[in-house]
Formats: C-alpha cells, structure tokens, sequence
C-alpha cells in the first residue's frame, strides 16, 4: 500500500471536501451555476493531460493527446448512436480503443525521441482529424450530432447512477462523474508513478541505453505507458463528447494537443498534481480574463510568458517541500 | 470604445433587478444581448464582423435614448465571449452567457461550436441565432436555434439557376477547404446544382485551410474547363488568392461563393482578377441601402476604423431580436413567447430600400419558422465595389 | 508535368526559407520555436506596411521586414529564451514559452493590423505561358528567384564569415565553442535574431503573393516543423531537402491524388510518418536531435 504522511492524507482530505462538497456548495451558495461546466472542463482536460504528464515521465514529449481524445469521442458515441450502447459502457471501452490504437502507433514512432517524437505526435492529431473528415464511419465533415445523455446504470436492479435526462441539473450529474473520474486518474497516476514501473520510467526518463542495458524491456515499457497515456486521453474526450452531445472531426484538434502539453509545463513536470494545477490555471486564466474583452488575449499570453520567466520549472516548484505532489 | 468593467456589470445587474422588482429608474435599464463566437485566431473575421456590427448597433441605440420595448426604454448592452473556434470553449460561453440571465445570444460562427452549444441553450431558455447551417439545428425537436443569415443550400440553387439562364452555364466544378462547413456546404451545392441539371464535372478537389498557394490546387479542378468555378464556404483570406491563382492559371468562366465577402480583402488580394466574382452580401449595395444602413456602415467605420462587407448580413440579428421583442415584450425573458411571436411576427426592414419585411422563414427548409428573412442579395465584384446581380426571397 | 515541377519548385523555394530560420534556432539553442510562424506573419505586415499602405518601394519594405524581426529576435532571445534556458531543470519547458509568444503575437497582430486579410499591389503583372503546359506569374518566378539567391546568400554567410563558422561552432557542441573562444551568449542572440530574420524576410517576399492575415501564423509553423523534420533536425542542409522535398510532395500528391479529394494530406502526413518511423533522424539529421 501506499504510504503517506499525515499531511499528505491531510491535503487529499481537504482536497476531496474541496471538490466533491465545496464547489457544489459553493456554487449553490453563488448561484453561478456556469461554473459546473468551466470546472468539468478542467477535470477532463486535466484527466487527457494526465496522460501527456506520464508520456513526460518516460521523457517523450506527446503533442498527440487531442487525436486520442478525438478517437475516445467518436468511439463512444459511434457506439451510443449507432449500436445503442449505455453510455457507461461506451466509456472505457473508448478509453480502452483509445489505448489499443496507441500501441499499434507507439511501437514504430516510440522508437522516436526529443523533438522527432514531439513533431510525429503532432502530425498524428492532423492525421486523425483528416481521418475523421474521410471516413464513413464518422459521419465525415457533418459529425454526429445529437448524442443522447448518459443513461441509466443499474446493477440487479438498483440504480447506481441515474438517466442524465431525468435530472433537474445534468451539469451537476457530470460535474460529479468528471471528478470522480479525475480523482481515480490522478490516483493510478500516483500509483504507477511510486511503483517499481514508476522507477523504471525514470531511469529511462535519465538515459534509455542505460536503462536497457540492465535489463530494463524498455519498448514494453514505452509502449505501455503511451497507452495508459492514451487511455486517459479517450476518457477525457469521450465525457466531452457525451456533454457537447456532438462530435466532429474538429472537436480536438492540434491547439489542444499544444494545449494539454501546456498543461504539463505550466504545472511543472516533476510533480504528479502538476498537469491538473496547469491546466485549473490555464484554463481559468482564459475564464477570468473574459471581462477584458479585446484585450484577453493580450494579457493572457502576457501573464504566461511572465509566469514561465519567473518559473520556469512549473507553477509547483514554489510548493512547500512534501506536500502534494511527488518528486523523485 | 466601450470596454466593460466587473464594476458595470454589477450596476447593470443592480439595473436589471431594479427594473424587475417595477421600481421606477432614472436611468435607462439595460437589456444584455450575448455573442458567442470566435474573435481570435485564425478564423477571428467571422466573429469580429459579428461582434463590432452588433457594438456599433448598440451604441447607435443607445446614443439616441435607448431602445422602447413595451413601456421600457433599454439601453443594449452586448456582451461577447470569444470561443476560439472551439466547441468545448463555446459551451463555456453559452453557459457564461446563461448566468449572466441572457436569453438572446448571436453565433456561434461555425458547424461544431452550433452544435455543442445546443444542449446549454435549450436547458437555459436561450435563443440563438448561429452562422452555421446544418438543418437539424433548426428543424424540430431543436426549437431554440434561429438562422442568421442565407444558408448555401438555400442560394447556391438561387444563383445557379440565375446564371443558367442568363449566363448559359452548363458545367459546374466545385471546390472546398477540407473542413467541416466547407465540406458539408460542398456537398449541399453540388446536390443542388444536379437537381437543377447541372453537370458537375469537379467536385473531390479540397485543400488545406492553411494553403496559402492554390496554383498546384486548382491545375486538376481547371482542366476539367468548368463554366462555373463554386468556391464552397470559402473564407474571405482565401477567396481573393483562389481567384488570382484561378484567373492566373488562364481560367475564363465564371467564379462564384455562397459566402460573404469584403471588397477591400478582394481588391488587395485580387485586384482587377476578381472582377466578376459572384459573392453573397447583404444590403449595402448603392442601388439597395436605405439611409439607415449608410449611416450604420458610417458608424461602424468611425468606431472600428473601417468597415468589413461581411458585416452587411451580420447586422441583422441584433435587429431581429430587438423587434421581435418589441413586438411581444413579454419574450424579453421567455423564449416560448418569443417562438410564439416568430410565427407572426412581421416589420419594416430599415435597412433596405423599398418595403422590405423583416420576418421569420424556414418553412420549406426546417419545416417551422427558425431563420431570419435576410434579403439574399447576390453581389458581383467590380471594380472595388460590390454591384447588385440580383436580389431573392427565402421562404 | 513540367506545371507540376515548376509548382514543386515554387513551393519547395518557400519552404525552404520558412525551414532554415527554424532549424538554425532549434540547432543553436534547442527551442522549438512555436512562433516562428508568427514572426513569419509578422514580416509580411511589416512589408505590407510599408510598400502596401505607405507606399515605399517593395525593397525597402523587405529590408524593414529584416530589421525589424532582427531586432525582435535579438530582444526576445536576449530577455525571454536566456534567462529561461539557464533556469529552467529541462530545456523542453522553453515550449511553453515559445507558445506563450506565439499566442502574444497573434493577440498584437489582431489588434495592430486588425482581422482581414491584407494584400499589396502586385509587383510585377503579367504572366508567364509556354503553351498551357507550363503556367507561371511573373511575380511568382522573381519571388521564387528571390527565395533561391537568399538561401544560398545563406548558405555562403554561413559557410565562410567568421559569424557564419562560430555559429556552426556553436550548433555542433556549444561547450567546444565555448573552450574555442566563441562568445556563446553574443552569438546565440544573433542566431536567433538571423532565424527571425529570415522568418520576416519569407513573410515579406510571399506578401505580395498569398498575401497575410492573422490565421496563417500558427500552420506555417506546423509546416516548417514538418519540414525540419524530414530534413532531420537542427541541420540547415536538411531543413532546405525537407522544404523541397514537401513542396514537391504537395505539388506531385495534389496533382495525381486530386480525385481523391480528401485524402491528399492524409497521405501526405501519413508517408511522413512512416518515413520518420523507418528513419527517426530525418534525412540528415543527428540521432537525437
């Protein structure tokens, strides 16, 4: 089992009260209810950008997460509207093609390093919007289009979640599903990062020859990461998906792919909790600026080459040592 | 330029709750209109042409005492949220716009951001009023979506037609960017030109958004010798380089969108080239804007320091909204009554010459009324200037 | 198919130039630089301005483009890329920053230069035609020569100035370069002002062609990656194959693959990939990049 400190279950107290009885609370204290949505947002982005954080640890610099978001989106609901699957089912099934698709690409192109392997990811988003342009199945350059909400899910008869369409607030409904699903990716990110798997990625985030040379299986180990990266990646996209009840081919396209690797710097590498700061402070940042109007922009990008001059490490290494997040 | 500020918008909230509990004001209410589209990026014009004809409009009105719904004069505000051309963006945004109490938003500009914003708009009561054109948008059950503009499948056949008769058009060739609205309105076009007996010798050629050299693009589409060029959903920065590299490569017929277009962006990009070049606009053309339109356009250009052609269309949604509101101000915050008005609503369009209407279409295409009656007026180039080809009715 | 080979070289002549500018940063200081486009959008403006709007002749408006992304590049690699690549734990995070600049630049432009596509008068008029079989504007042929000596004015600064040989010093090892007397932090910042230069100088000859706007920024920076990447990274004699090499792909594959519509860049991208899979260095680049 894991172990942590007192003030780290502290944090992960305060930090569950936070999202699971706090913002509800407080948005219900506020009346701003569009907050559900703009916090979901995070939690998935965070959740796809997890994956770019882990292929980091392996010292690959993925710009390919929005086409897995892409596939995790058209996988779930091709088979929500075309096979007439639950939802819930749909979901890791997507994650799942997701990760399948991830290994037949990442056994060629992981051989890649440095910036060869930044650039093909970054084809690989193109590539997957032109596909999905191209294709049948995907309903080309129309998309598919009025996605139904979430069912019901129920085992032996007793609902575990209810039908999204029967609720007052379907936002809340996925405000919550969204932070479980970001709690239980950052926990198996945890996880993998503090096991002997974790170890074994950075001696080949350090030096791979190395790493190979003791007898580290170092394409099995890419490889698997790249789809566990992946998987995180259709998760995410397919609850987007589910919430725009559409997808098209544009739906994650090269800016997010850029975006969910921002994510990861701005956060700062080193630390699990990272990507999820990054991308709480990128994306809200944009939120928060709305009232600047013409000017967001400006500012926006203004405040981010300012905040890498003065940390260019990550948002998280002005943390207090030992808490949170990890380093090695 | 207005910019606004938290502390604005907080008066205006006072203002609105003020007016809502029928206490009387000295100043005028304000009444919030959203936009939610896209006003940077690449694709910013779209959004910007949006975003200015509704500010110039607003402040229009509210230079002149505000604007009388009922027994209220209001004061517009129009409050904008750049999606960046992302639907999940686009949602935040018609969310933004639910808590802020609008009900009557303008865009999203494309297929995708249309689309996303849907679910919000119909749980929120919003009204919205998108440039994107696919029918289930606005065929029932979706009810909250209001075209705003001519939709390509509603023009394209209007001037195909025009030109087979007057023209002597036979062939057609079709050409799009390799995008969702490009490609479905590609698709649209060519359904239309073949009902009307058209042959379509052209039509898988697409291209990159990004192409920023048609030549090695347009070889193929050429020698096929269509009488017809259609550039499908082109964008106003690529339109001017399709035509100089088209006329360039020693291409007689004619060329034509079912977009609206900028003369100044054709006359830098194209010059004499583009002479000819069919476009869809609104009403600005000399032979067809009334006096309000001019001093609309000469608003816009002292506030925005010049004038975008595309806003021609684009100034016409505020108007629907204000006037249908007028109409039955009880729709101010209920958008049922607000559909209910769209079946009869009917009023003088201000900006067009003649007796113009403003009224609600769509019956043939959406089977219920879900698109503003924008006049389709169909431009050609010439010169620098736009001239009226022909002018027709959407039902 | 003479059409298709001139088109090629057209094509792969522009491309070239966009590619070298960011090779030669990438080879100096290991930053992707992500607005390199941008700059590249940012030249074309200043032209515009200058030969478009304010009437100097188009040569001035090109030295203007030169200078002013000189400077720019000098400013930034000076006060932003610097600092950051001596702080920061790993070099990768200068992405973050080049985006930062990237979306910095494109919020100036919108707001500077507005939201429309913008276009100058043409240069020379006229247009060449051997018998339909080969097709080329008079402008298009001079910007074409025009790319073609700046490259290999390039390539000759490179190969014999002393500037030229100490910033190949430093792009093969910075630490020998630096033993050998070669003032690094001096010629970092003027490589980086040179691979702006040259970023502003494309912007400015392919204005009066293609015009600009806003949008273009961020694609052609995706493009020159591309490029670079099939050159192999970091090599400037790769970055200019791999310009050519694209501009004939795009001009063979637009050709031949037209009826398939769709697919063309798809299987563009796709055989660049499995080139990159079969060959993880590119054309001529170091193992690792």
């Amino acid at each position: 089992m894991l172990k942590l400190s007192a003030i780290q279950w502290t944090g992960l107290a305060v930090f569950f009260l936070a999202i699971f009885v706090g913002v509800p609370m407080m948005i219900a204290a506020t009346g701003r209810t569009d907050l559900f949505f703009t916090l979901t947002s995070v939690g998935l982005l965070a959740i796809a950008s997890a994956g770019v954080w882990l292929t980091f640890y392996i010292g690959r610099i993925n710009i390919g997460q929005g086409a897995f978001a892409l596939l995790g989106a058209y996988v779930s609901a091709i088979l929500v509207t075309k096979a007439g699957m639950s939802f819930w089912l749909s979901l890791p099934l997507a994650g799942l093609f997701a990760a399948f698709v991830a290994v037949l690409i990442g056994l060629p192109i992981l051989r890649l390093r440095g910036v060869y392997f930044a650039m093909i990811t970054l084809v690989l988003t193109q590539v997957f919007t032109l596909t999905a342009l191209a294709l049948p199945i995907t309903n080309g350059a129309k998309g598919i289009t009025s996605i139904p909400l979430p069912g019901e899910l129920s085992i032996l008869g007793i609902t575990l979640i209810p039908d999204f369409s029967t609720l007052e607030n379907p936002r809340q409904a996925f405000y919550f599903t969204t932070a479980v699903l970001m709690v239980l990716t950052y926990a198996a990110l945890y996880r993998i990062v503090n096991s002997r798997l974790g170890h074994l990625c950075r001696s080949m985030q350090q030096n791979e020859e190395l790493a190979s040379s003791i007898g580290v299986n170092i394409s099995y180990i890419r490889v698997l990461i790249f789809a566990i990266s992946s998987f995180f990646g259709g998760i995410g996209g397919a609850v987007f998906g589910s919430i725009a009840q559409s997808v098209y081919p544009s739906s994650f396209q090269v800016a997010d792919s850029v975006n969910f690797m921002l994510n990861c710097f701005l956060g700062g590498l080193g630390y699990v909790f990272g990507p999820m700061l990054g991308t709480l402070v990128l994306y809200f940042g944009w939120d928060l600026l709305f009232e600047l109007g013409k000017y967001q922009m400006l500012i926006y990008s203004s405040l981010l080459i300012f905040l890498m001059l003065v940390l260019p490490n990550g948002l998280l290494s002005l943390r207090l040592p030992k808490k949170g997040g990890q380093d090695k | 330029m207005k910019r606004r500020s938290i502390l604005k918008s907080a008066a205006a909230a006072v203002a609105l709750s003020a007016m809502a509990a029928g206490s009387a004001w000295a100043e005028n209410p304000t009444l919030k209109i959203g936009f939610v589209g896209v006003t940077s990026g690449p694709a910013a014009a779209w959004g910007i042409s949006n975003q200015r004809s509704m500010e110039a409009r607003a402040a229009w009105i509210n230079e002149t005492g505000g604007y009388t719904i009922g027994d209220t004069t209001y004061d517009i505000e129009i409050v904008s949220f750049d999606d960046q051309k992302d639907p999940k963006r686009a949602i935040a945004g018609m969310e933004k716009m639910a808590q802020e109490g609008i009900h009557y938003v303008v865009g999203p500009n494309v297929d995708d951001g249309a689309a996303a914003v849907r679910p919000v708009a119909e749980a929120n009561g919003i009204m919205y009023f998108p440039y994107a054109f696919p029918k289930e948008l606005y065929t029932a059950p979706a009810s909250n979506a209001v075209l705003g503009m001519v939709a390509n499948y509603q023009s394209g056949p209007a001037i195909y037609k025009h030109l087979m008769e007057n023209e002597g058009v036979k062939t057609v060739a079709f050409i799009a960017a390799n995008e969702s609205d490009p490609l479905s309105q590609r698709d649209g076009g060519v359904a239309a030109a073949e009902a009307l007996g058209l042959e379509v010798v052209s039509s898988n050629v697409t291209y990159q958004v990004d192409t920023t050299d048609f030549t090695p693009v347009l070889t193929p589409v050429l020698r096929t010798q269509p009488d017809l060029l259609v550039l499908s959903g082109v964008s106003p920065a690529n339109a001017p380089q399709l035509i100089r590299s088209a006329r360039e490569l020693g291409y007689q017929g004619l060329i034509s969108t079912e977009t609206a277009q900028d003369a100044q962006v054709l006359q830098e990009g194209a010059g004499d080239l583009a002479n000819g070049f069919i476009s869809v606009g609104g009403a600005s053309t000399p032979e067809l804007a009334s006096d309000a339109m001019r001093e609309f356009v000469q608003r816009y250009t002292d506030m925005f320091g010049e004038y975008n052609d595309e806003s021609n269309t684009k100034v016409y949604a505020l108007e629907y909204i204000l006037e249908t509101l007028k109409a039955d101000p009880a729709g101010i915050d209920n958008v049922d009554v607000f559909k209910a008005t769209m079946d009869t609503f009917e009023a003088p369009n201000p900006y067009m010459v003649g007796d113009a209407k403003l009224r609600y279409v769509g019956d043939s295409s959406f089977g219920q009324k879900r698109q503003v009656a924008v006049p389709l007026v169909v431009n050609v180039f010439q010169d620098g200037t736009f001239e009226t080809l022909f002018v027709a009715e959407v039902d | 198919m003479e059409q298709i080979l001139a088109n090629g070289v057209y094509l792969g002549a522009q491309y070239a130039m966009i590619a070298l500018g960011l090779t030669l940063i990438f080879a100096l200081m290991n930053v992707l630089n992500f607005a390199h486009g941008q700059m590249y959008v940012l030249g074309g403006f200043v032209t515009y301005t200058f030969y478009g709007q304010l009437g100097f002749p188009f040569v001035s408006g090109l030295v203007m483009s030169c200078v002013t992304l000189f400077i720019l590049g000098a400013l930034i690699e000076r006060f932003l890329f610097a600092p950051v690549i001596k702080r920061s734990s790993r070099e990768e995070s200068t992405m973050l920053l080049a985006a930062g600049l990237a979306f910095f630049f494109d919020a100036v432009i919108l707001l500077v230069f507005g939201e429309k596509q913008r276009g100058v008068p043409k240069i020379v008029n006229g247009v060449f035609n051997w018998d339909f079989r080969l097709i080329m504007p008079y402008d298009r042929i001079l910007i074409c020569v025009l790319a073609i000596l700046s490259i290999a004015s390039f390539i000759l600064f490179m190969q014999y100035s002393k500037t030229g040989r100490a910033l190949r010093a430093l792009a093969q090892d910075r630490t020998a370069a630096q033993l050998m007397g070669v003032n690094v932090d001096r010629y970092s910042m003027i490589g980086f002002a040179l691979g702006a230069m040259l970023a502003g100088l494309v912007g400015g000859l392919l204005v009066t062609i293609t015009g600009v706007n806003l949008g273009m920024g961020g694609p052609t920076s995706i493009k020159a990656f591309m490029m670079v990447m099939i050159g192999g990274a970091g090599v400037i004699s790769g970055a200019i194959w791999g310009g050519i090499i694209l501009g004939f792909m795009e001009a063979f594959g637009l050709a031949y693959l037209a009826q398939y519509g769709d697919i063309t860049y798809l299987l563009i991208f796709v055989s660049l990939m499995i080139f990159l899979a079969i060959r993880p260095q590119g054309l001529m680049g170091k193992p690792w990049g």
